[in-house]
């Protein structure tokens, strides 16, 4: 791809767009490993007290961490459907 | 003793001999206390979450005349997201902020920062002091304060902060103390 082609590309997705999806994408990947942190010191915390509602907390957390993969894959997709 | 007949329940904030184990639990080491701080004092973090629900239907009058369906379908995501690991983070730093009394020492678990863990043990023949404090119209209200004890040596105190009936708990640490000394 040449460079008149490629600066046509990018008048054609609007500046804003490709703004958007950049936020969008470090967001998803941030709040991804932001949740992988999470699950991991809540196993290390829950090694250090095991009370009875800790199967709560792992799963909620579990979801946590699903839902960060959802968002990045949600977000991958809008990159190419946007 | 007052509230010695208060039961365990879920998320409860002081209970009496709970079904709980820890890392440096030993043998025959039995749990007399659970303390995690009294629910009042979570009262800040809930109510920046019930500010951030509002902020969220507000913000969706705005922006939806700027960006289009799609992008506002992320951006809704991203603002669920972020409320929710909000809420969450604050359950999780309440949950496993934790102060355990047992017949042969005190604990003090602190999980701050995400990724910080520090664990305090006092072994209950190095206690030398207890000091209870609790004041302000709330914290005599709801009965709950802060209660610092004292190691001997070099040894590094424990401080249980904001958990409820600090009276008790004293009353507690100290009848353990007294079957400690007794039993030597």
């Amino acid at each position: 791809m040449d460079l008149n082609n490629f600066l046509s590309t990018i008048n054609e997705i609007e500046i804003k767009n490709i703004f958007f999806m950049l936020f969008t994408m470090v967001f998803a990947i941030f709040y991804f490993f932001y949740a992988l942190v999470i699950s991991k010191q809540v196993q290390v915390m829950n090694k250090a007290l095991q009370d009875k509602y800790n199967w709560l907390v792992l799963f909620v957390t579990s979801l946590q961490v699903t839902a960060s993969l959802i968002i990045l894959i949600i977000v991958l997709l809008s990159m190419f459907i946007i | 003793m007052e509230n010695n007949n208060k039961k365990s329940s879920a998320f409860n904030s002081y209970c009496l001999n709970p079904d709980i184990k820890f890392d440096t639990r030993e043998e025959g080491e039995k749990v007399s206390l659970l303390l995690r701080s009294h629910p009042f004092t979570q009262i800040g973090w809930i109510l920046v979450s019930i500010l951030l629900v509002i902020l969220f239907f507000v913000a969706n009058f705005f922006i939806g005349k700027i960006f289009d369906l799609k992008q506002l379908f992320i951006i809704n995501l991203f603002f669920i997201v972020f409320i929710f690991s909000f809420i969450w983070i604050n359950v999780l730093n309440w949950y496993f902020n934790v102060g355990i009394v047992t017949n042969k020492k005190i604990i003090d678990i602190d999980f701050y920062s995400v990724i910080y863990k520090e664990i305090t043990v006092a072994q209950l023949g190095k206690i030398e002091d207890i000091t209870v404090k609790s004041g302000g119209f709330f914290g005599s209200y709801f009965d709950y304060g802060s209660v610092f004890i004292q190691t001997a040596g070099s040894a590094v105190n424990v401080e249980f902060i904001n958990v409820p009936y600090p009276s008790e708990v004293a009353q507690i640490i100290n009848k353990l103390l007294g079957r400690k000394h007794g039993s030597q």
